[in-house]
């Protein structure tokens, strides 16, 4: 967690949550979350559906009232202003356009309900149109549109009144997946360009990691791990944040002295870790594409550096992935691993084979707490 | 009805809104649309045979009969008393529409905004009381209404008036009943439009700015028109050509066209202007018809599809 606090020395904090709870009953749909959004950042709600992603949001737009908490933009509690007065933009999942009025008369609208001057409106909706690219779509209706204009109109139509703020949930959830690569580098490029504070809320952890520059990792109403994309792959702050974003393998060890520890009565090098006694079980894990597999004659070709690790395995199966090709593989003891490697690097290995699977020590992660649930994939909704 | 009206506006309204270029590229040519018709043929026979044959025999006796011309059709706007049947008729079919708007409307919200077995409950009481016998529902407001009914005993008990109002036998009743009669053709299809309505479309018109009572005028409204275009025709259509009820809360003096017709056909049995004051409605009916189509261009819940 420390690459959180880094980030959050650069700019200054527009939006806090503190202490936000949402209770349906008994059931805690948020469950006391704090959190400081930065001015001008992209931050991301990562989290399976139920994790309570969208129940924030919503609580920041003002379609919640939140059980107990208190969201501040710049000081101001926003609690009790109506969504109307927030003065924030928000795009939908399944964009929410006024089906009764062309593109233009949508992106129109929201200026419009401020009074604006007609030439002003003119003025500021051409600019909207020519940024989305779709002033040739001007006068048409949002059925007439396909999904991915449609959410080109939505973005502008959030956008055209200069909210300090966008909230966007899940908007290129429905489209399909060129499409929607294409409009999130747009958005990318969009934020990089405007410098507007935008929260984004997604299911998708590619989208999260091309999207933002902060993410926040949601899990049962709580934010369980929050930082960059990078800090959060490469050192998960939990066992829930390692199973979740991208694959991991997972090791069972027991502590036995400060740097060391027995994996299925072979003795492995583990990082430093504090609080972490001996004879105290643990778990390490590997990123797949940290681990490399080597066959017996490899192994006696190059020795083991220092600094490395190594287990044997039997292989399980070898499944050629296109650009990358990956490993599965059953320790003595009966833990599976999955070895990943570029297709270019070669796995020449057959099922049945002897391998010895090696990691640098420094790229595995080490938990001293950890439940049962969190290294399972479908772990965080509720 | 209500599924004709949407057919032909939805067959209509593709047309116009996608632009000439476009319609022109779908459009297949004439004898492809075509194909199959031959299908239509019994359909069309039975049609023609049972609907359009007496139809059209009903409307040439109105220019057939008592003497071959267009009298009947003058005779029936130069008597001022046949001129006020014809005021009559409209302004209670206006009034009996825009009533049953105003008590429609939030009816039909009410059934959408409640929990959804609330609802079907509320949507439930709204069809008993249209399955009901019109003749028992009828005669029940002549009980509510009249000198000596519930509703004139218990203002006088209340002391808010003197004497029984007049409620029955004249248009008043008659707009009353009515109203109550024809809530249900308002309801059911403005139901059906609030509940196609996207809820995050408020929640968005909200967050772009609009207070609850400009998403209500702007957003919501505009949304709810093809439901209550559909609902208020077939409302005044209706109550055009409604008999039973004006018959029964009306008064002798104040007739409607119905009415007019009947007693031309049984009391003096004048079918020639009988027929051509029901060929008057059907006219009316029919324009009215072809203004509503005009004015819908786009389906009512164009962003769902």
């Amino acid at each position: 967690m420390s690459a959180v606090i880094k980030e959050a020395a650069h700019g200054k904090t527009l939006v806090t949550l503190r202490n936000l709870n949402k209770h349906y009953g008994d059931f805690a749909a948020v469950d006391n979350i704090s959190l400081d959004i930065q001015d001008g950042e992209f931050l991301t709600f990562l989290g399976s559906s139920g994790s309570g992603k969208s129940t924030t949001l919503s609580m920041l737009a003002g379609f919640e009232t939140p059980s107990s908490g208190e969201i501040l933009v710049e000081g101001r509690s926003l609690v009790n202003v109506p969504p109307h007065k927030r003065d924030i933009g928000m795009v939908f999942q399944r964009y929410s356009l006024f089906p009764h009025l062309s593109v233009r008369d949508n992106i129109a609208f929201p200026l419009a309900i401020r009074k604006l001057g007609s030439a002003e409106i003119a003025k500021r909706v051409d600019a909207m149109l020519k940024l989305v690219q779709l002033e040739t779509f001007a006068h048409r209706r949002p059925a007439q549109l396909s999904g991915g204009q449609q959410q080109r109109v939505a973005i502008a139509r959030a956008l055209v009144y200069e909210p300090r703020i966008l909230l966007m949930d899940e908007p290129l959830g429905a489209l399909d997946k060129k499409l929607r690569e294409d409009l999130q580098d747009e958005l990318r490029q969009l934020h990089r360009r405007l410098g507007i504070t935008i929260v984004y809320v997604t299911h998708d952890q590619e989208e999260a990691m091309r999207l933002s520059q902060r993410i926040a990792i949601f899990s049962h109403g709580k934010i369980v791990g929050l930082g960059s994309g990078y800090d959060l792959y490469q050192n998960p702050p939990n066992a829930f944040v390692a199973s979740f974003l991208g694959n991991s393998n997972f090791l069972r060890v027991t502590a036995s002295s400060h740097g060391a520890a027995a994996f299925e009565g072979q003795s492995l090098a583990i990082r430093l870790t504090s609080g972490l006694a001996a004879d105290q079980d643990a778990l390490i894990m590997v990123r797949p594409e940290k681990a490399l597999a080597l066959s017996t004659e490899q192994a006696t070709r190059e020795p083991l550096p220092a600094g490395w690790n190594e287990v044997n395995a039997k292989v399980g199966e070898v499944l050629f992935l296109g650009e990358s090709q990956t490993c599965q593989v059953v320790t003595a003891g009966g833990t599976e691993m999955t070895v990943k490697a570029l297709s270019a690097a070669g796995m020449p290995m057959q099922p049945g084979d002897t391998v010895k699977v090696r990691w640098v020590v420094a790229d595995a992660c080490v938990y001293t707490e950890w439940a049962e649930s969190d290294l399972s994939k479908a772990a965080g909704a509720h | 009805m209500k599924v004709a009206i949407n057919a032909l506006h939805n067959a209509q309204g593709a047309d116009p809104g996608t632009g000439a270029p476009r319609a022109a590229v779908r459009r297949p040519p004439l004898s492809q649309r075509w194909r199959g018709s031959r299908n239509l043929l019994p359909a069309l026979l039975f049609l023609g045979l049972f609907f359009f044959a007496p139809l059209i025999g009903l409307l040439l006796r109105g220019v057939l009969e008592p003497v071959p011309g267009l009298g009947n059709y003058e005779q029936l706007f130069a008597n001022s008393a046949y001129a006020r049947v014809l005021f009559n008729t409209f302004s209670v079919a206006g009034l009996v529409t825009v009533i049953s708007m105003l008590l429609g409307f939030p009816l039909a919200w009410a059934i959408t905004l409640v929990p959804r077995g609330w609802g079907r409950w509320l949507l439930n009481i709204v069809l008993l009381s249209m399955w009901t016998s019109l003749l028992a529902r009828t005669y029940s407001w002549l009980v509510l209404l009249q000198g000596s009914g519930v509703i004139n005993k218990l203002l006088m008990a209340l002391g808010i008036i003197d004497a029984p109002l007049e409620m029955v036998h004249n248009l008043t009743g008659v707009v009353i009943g009515m109203s109550y009669i024809m809530i249900p053709f308002i309801v059911l299809p403005l139901q059906a439009t609030m509940q196609a309505i996207d809820p995050m479309v408020l929640q968005a018109g909200s967050i772009c700015g609009a207070s609850p009572w400009t998403n209500f005028w702007k957003v919501f409204i505009p949304l709810c028109r093809s439901g209550l275009f559909s609902g208020a025709l077939m409302v005044f259509v209706m109550s055009l050509g409604y008999y039973v009820t004006p018959a029964l809360l009306g008064g002798a003096q104040n007739m409607m066209l119905p009415e007019f017709i009947i007693q031309q056909v049984q009391s003096f049995l004048n079918w020639g202007l009988a027929s051509a004051a029901a060929a008057l409605l059907v006219v009316i009916t029919l324009v009215l018809f072809y203004l509503y189509l005009k004015l819908q261009p786009e389906s009512p819940v164009g962003n769902a599809r």
